[in-house]
């Protein structure tokens, strides 16, 4: 190689780090911060999934679980600085109605700080599964706010509010059911994510907790937190992309 | 109501979502650019607070408030609509069956203002003839660095056949008569629409405003 060959060649490395690598950086530090910021949350959680109250006392309801989830992980990611570049809105009582998600992530753009990629979760318990009529609770509920708005109401549940809601933004918007134990494994957290489900949507099936659990059936791969956000950064292009996840 | 008070726990306000008791109910909007300040000048009129903090709204939400106009009860169902472009298939959904708009800009931010005139149209689109729609020029307490001038706004408005207002949801000012205008221009346009047309009493997304009103009911036309 002579000088000028390797003039070139430092130069465009040189080129090559100045465009790269922030950008990577950036995204593995994402991934890490995220992974770690879960990992305080669902740890946490799982304590209270597995608590059993000698003195049947306690029993702690399903908002809470999700409360404490979430306010562990709002915690430890404004610890961390990470809420610059990925940011959580938890949805307000009205907003968890008419979308069916508990919160919101984002991974946001920079410097405009819009959203680029979202997820949309929603929380499912075990205590809840036998509980048949909370669907038709919040069916009533945003039946009511729709016929106040004047606009027609679309019969569905939860889930496929939530659906629909992701699709309505568009392939980089997810939906992110997250099961806060499953039955006979009362103290793990899984989750299922997908941008694909609407194709399920008016198919004659029901998507609710029942419908989802399915995917779970024989599933022996789980990606990690950190992988399904890994492939969702990674990811070009508009394809369906559904992955199985275990949080704890 | 019990239902959405069960849901809802711990806030009571909840109950002021489904409560059934009031003489007319309107459906609003606020739309505009992100960040020009529809969620703290919603958060201002209903809860009389504000926070500095942006947290830039997910989709669409709404707040339920109740106003009084010649001793009757009109309950306000007050849309906050997400600014960001991603979430406009979802939000203008919404603008069907509204009786009016609170059209927002911020006069410290030129991008917002130039917008005015899509966001007209987007009204013009999607919702009935007959909405009112009222301009709100927003963060008027940031005189220094204004870029746009009060009068700009005023004309802009004039063409669009809209009213004007400039608002601050920091330092509450003209937000409850902001609102308070809307109710009356929309409770005009009702009384004039009747007098021209009582078939309309019956149907249309409007409430009626005599001064017998029917008994206070929830149905498609909101009255
Ligand atoms: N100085 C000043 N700041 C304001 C005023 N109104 C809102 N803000 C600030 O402007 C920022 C944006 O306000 P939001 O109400 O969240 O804006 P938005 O229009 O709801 O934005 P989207 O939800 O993204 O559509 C926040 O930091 C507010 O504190 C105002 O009247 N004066
Ligand atoms: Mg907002």
């Amino acid at each position: 190689m002579n000088q000028a060959d390797l003039q070139n060649e430092s130069k465009t490395s040189i080129f090559r780090t100045i465009w790269c690598k922030p950008n990577k950086v950036a995204s593995l530090n994402l991934i890490r911060l995220f992974g770690d910021c879960i990992q305080a949350a669902s740890s946490r959680t799982k304590d209270y999934l597995l608590f059993r109250d000698p003195e049947s006392k306690f029993h702690p309801s399903p908002s809470t679980l999700s409360e404490i989830f979430l306010m562990t992980y709002i915690q430890r990611s404004s610890q961390l600085n990470l809420t610059n570049i990925f940011n959580c809105t938890a949805m307000t009582p009205e907003q968890r109605i008419l979308l069916g998600a508990h919160w919101v992530w984002a991974v946001l753009d920079h410097p405009s700080k819009n959203p680029r990629i979202q997820i949309a979760v929603q929380v499912f318990h075990l205590q809840e599964r036998e509980e048949e009529n909370l669907e038709e609770l919040h069916l009533d509920v945003y039946s009511k706010i729709m016929h106040m708005a004047g606009m027609e109401v679309v019969n569905g549940t939860q889930a496929e509010r939530m659906v629909g809601f992701c699709s309505s933004i568009g392939r980089d918007c997810y939906a992110l059911f997250l099961f806060f134990g499953r039955k006979n494994d009362e103290g793990n957290i899984y989750g299922l994510l997908s941008n694909n489900l609407q194709a399920a949507v008016g198919k004659c099936v029901r998507i609710d907790q029942t419908f989802i659990e399915h995917f779970f059936k024989g599933a022996k791969c789980f990606v990690t937190p950190s992988g399904m956000l890994q492939a969702l950064v990674g990811k070009e292009g508009d394809d369906p992309l559904t992955m199985l996840v275990k949080f704890t | 109501m019990d239902l959405y008070g069960k849901m809802a726990t711990q806030d009571n306000k909840q109950k002021e979502n489904a409560d059934q008791n009031f003489d007319y109910m309107f459906k609003l909007l606020i739309i505009g650019n992100s960040s020009v300040g529809k969620t703290s000048f919603l958060f201002r009129y209903a809860d009389d607070t504000f926070t500095s903090a942006f947290v830039s709204t997910v989709g669409i939400d709404f707040k339920v408030k109740t106003a009084y106009k010649n001793d009757k009860q009109i309950k306000l169902q007050i849309w906050d609509t997400a600014g960001q472009e991603r979430y406009r298939t979802i939000t203008t959904a919404y603008y069907r069956g509204a009786m009016g708009f609170i059209l927002m800009y911020d006069i410290t931010n030129e991008e917002s203002f130039a917008a005015v005139q899509d966001w007209a149209t987007q009204i013009k689109t999607y919702s009935w003839d007959n909405a009112q729609v009222i301009l709100a020029a927003n963060k008027c307490d940031m005189e220094e660095e204004r870029i746009v001038s009060v009068d700009s706004g005023r004309l802009l408005a004039e063409q669009l056949g809209f009213e004007f207002f400039e608002t601050s949801a920091k330092d509450n000012i003209n937000v409850k008569q902001t609102f308070e205008r809307l109710v009356d221009i929309i409770c005009d346009k009702m009384s004039d629409t009747l007098e021209a047309d009582p078939s309309v009493a019956t149907g249309g997304p409007t409430s009626r405003l005599t001064d017998n009103p029917m008994p206070p009911q929830q149905s498609d036309c909101g009255c």
